[in-house]
């Protein structure tokens, strides 16, 4: 479904991805992980089209990606961003409008903010407050759903994780389970790796800019070196 | 005189409301503030100059002429200029001295074209109405109703339409607004066709009121305080902040003294920066997580 090869990205002189080369098969949670640093977030910018990658190619669906930002969404490859980067000043439904700001199927967006309420009842309990006064819990749910509201094919989360209570992060993790179980491919790229790995098929292990691993589950569980050489 | 004063006051303010509205659209976008927007409106009542006073068409044309202009002018200062800067990722000082420039140039160009000295709308006629016990000028209560119906059009454009949610969330945050698929550069310039056009609206309505001559853009200051003391990026606080300094000049110059009028809303806007920098409607929601 989404085929990335040989792709090389930079800031300044610095290489931040020096040849990635990885697949998403439609229908499967794969996992991206690595430490801080490992390029994760700046392969997800070069998928996205926020970052020009240096070379390589990314293909989805057949087809190399556009290089604008709204037709990469348009197809159907959607981000849900670190940090949740919420729109503040919008209310929660307003944040979920602009994840379909691109759709003009007035009866299927309705089915959709049904889907998301139903999902995360929180978010329709607070759907008139700002985004802003959301805890953070609340505000990864609301990053989900926005996402969610674009229909994609392939959903991408980066570091769903990240800030977040234990317990809401085991409820993030399973709503993403719920979310692929409905149909949507993801794309989960984490520090935490022991969380992501038990619910991915398949995982990638990025260190400094390569993958220097990969393999299903099993697999890269069964490894006894990954955690001491990569993961920290 | 009480009355008088009031609709003076707010037609006053009301044009203020036009330009002030641009300003803090703007501003909210892009984080600078455009100095050129006093010029587009210069540029605007000269437009409606030519198509009244050159071409001897209608008024009414002339009038669509100003606002049809200063959109223009608007909008290619952010696709020729300011896009570019943009991308560029330079800092957003040069976004306001590529304005500043713009200005100057505008200005400089107008005086080149049209001469320095003041020129008038031929053909209208000044004449007042008796409401109750006082006169009031036709020309202030046309320029009020029409701004008044301008402004409520703006904020249901802004608060209950699709483009108005894509401008909100590229003011709240642009980078993520793009990650998600709004088109931020198609949005940007259609925010400055807009603020264009509400200065267009405002440029000729200045014109009619008094002349037009190239340095008339300067009037654009008071716009900006009067966006400051709204909240610099809101629009309500905009219109509000503009119609108090339209109300409050009015008084000034009619019961003090007119050579104050400016000293009072300079001071009002040092007081104001002081005292409360985010003016009266700048409630900043904070992200909490």
């Amino acid at each position: 479904m989404l085929k990335i090869n040989n792709l090389t990205a930079a800031y300044g002189g610095i290489e931040a991805l020096k040849g990635v080369s990885l697949e998403a098969n439609e229908g499967e949670i794969v996992a991206v992980l690595g430490a801080n640093g490992a390029g994760k977030s700046t392969l997800l910018k070069c998928i996205s089209s926020m970052m020009k990658p240096t070379g390589g190619t990314i293909e989805f669906m057949g087809k190399p990606v556009s290089t604008k930002p709204h037709e990469v969404v348009a197809s159907g490859l959607v981000q849900v961003p670190e940090a949740r980067q919420i729109f503040a000043k919008l209310t929660v439904e307003e944040n979920l409008r602009i994840g379909c700001c691109q759709r003009n199927d007035t009866a299927e967006i309705a089915k959709d903010f049904e889907r998301v309420y139903t999902l995360f009842p929180r978010l329709q309990e607070r759907k008139k407050q700002y985004g802003g006064l959301l805890s953070g819990g609340e505000q990864q749910m609301l990053a989900i759903g926005r996402g969610m509201m674009a229909r994609p094919k392939l959903l991408m989360f980066d570091e769903p994780s990240l800030g977040l209570a234990p317990i809401i992060v085991n409820q993030i993790f399973e709503i993403i389970q719920t979310i692929n179980k409905e149909g949507t491919t993801i794309m989960l790229i984490e520090q935490n790796a022991n969380k992501a790995l038990k619910i991915c098929d398949r995982a990638y292990i990025m260190s400094v800019g390569n993958v220097v691993k990969s393999g299903t589950r099993d697999e890269l569980l069964a490894d006894p070196t990954l955690t001491e050489a990569y993961l920290g | 005189m009480l009355l008088q004063q009031i609709v003076t006051g707010l037609s006053v303010g009301g044009i203020y409301a036009l330009l002030a509205t641009g300003y803090s659209l703007i501003y909210s976008l892009l984080d600078f503030s455009n100095w050129a927007h006093g010029e587009v409106a210069m540029i605007g009542a000269y437009c409606a100059f030519i198509v009244v006073g050159t071409l001897q068409l209608p008024f009414g044309l002339a009038i669509v002429g100003g606002i049809v202009g200063a959109a223009v002018i608007s909008y290619l200062n952010e696709r020729v200029a300011y896009r570019r800067i943009r991308h560029n990722r330079s800092p957003n000082m040069f976004l306001m001295i590529a304005a500043m420039g713009l200005s100057t140039v505008y200005q400089n160009a107008a005086g080149l074209i049209f001469g320095s000295k003041f020129v008038t709308y031929p053909g209208i006629q000044v004449s007042s109405v008796q409401l109750g016990s006082v006169y009031v000028g036709v020309l202030d209560l046309i320029s009020l109703i029409c701004t008044a119906i301008i402004l409520v059009i703006l904020v249901y454009l802004i608060n209950k339409t699709r483009f108005g949610l894509n401008v909100r969330a590229i003011a709240s945050n642009s980078y993520t607004a793009n990650l998600l698929g709004i088109k931020v550069d198609q949005c940007i310039a259609l925010v400055f066709l807009l603020a264009g056009a509400l200065a267009g609206a405002a440029g000729v309505m200045l014109g009619l009121k008094y002349n037009v001559y190239p340095t008339m853009g300067n009037i654009g200051l008071k716009a900006f305080i009067a966006s400051v003391i709204g909240g610099l990026g809101s629009v309500p606080g905009a219109i509000v902040g503009a119609v108090l300094l339209g109300l409050i000049e009015t008084f000034a110059s009619g019961y003090i003294n007119s050579g104050l009028r400016d000293l009072i809303s300079f001071t009002l806007l040092i007081v104001l920066l002081l005292v409360r920098p985010t003016g009266l409607f700048g409630v900043d929601v904070q992200d909490k997580a």
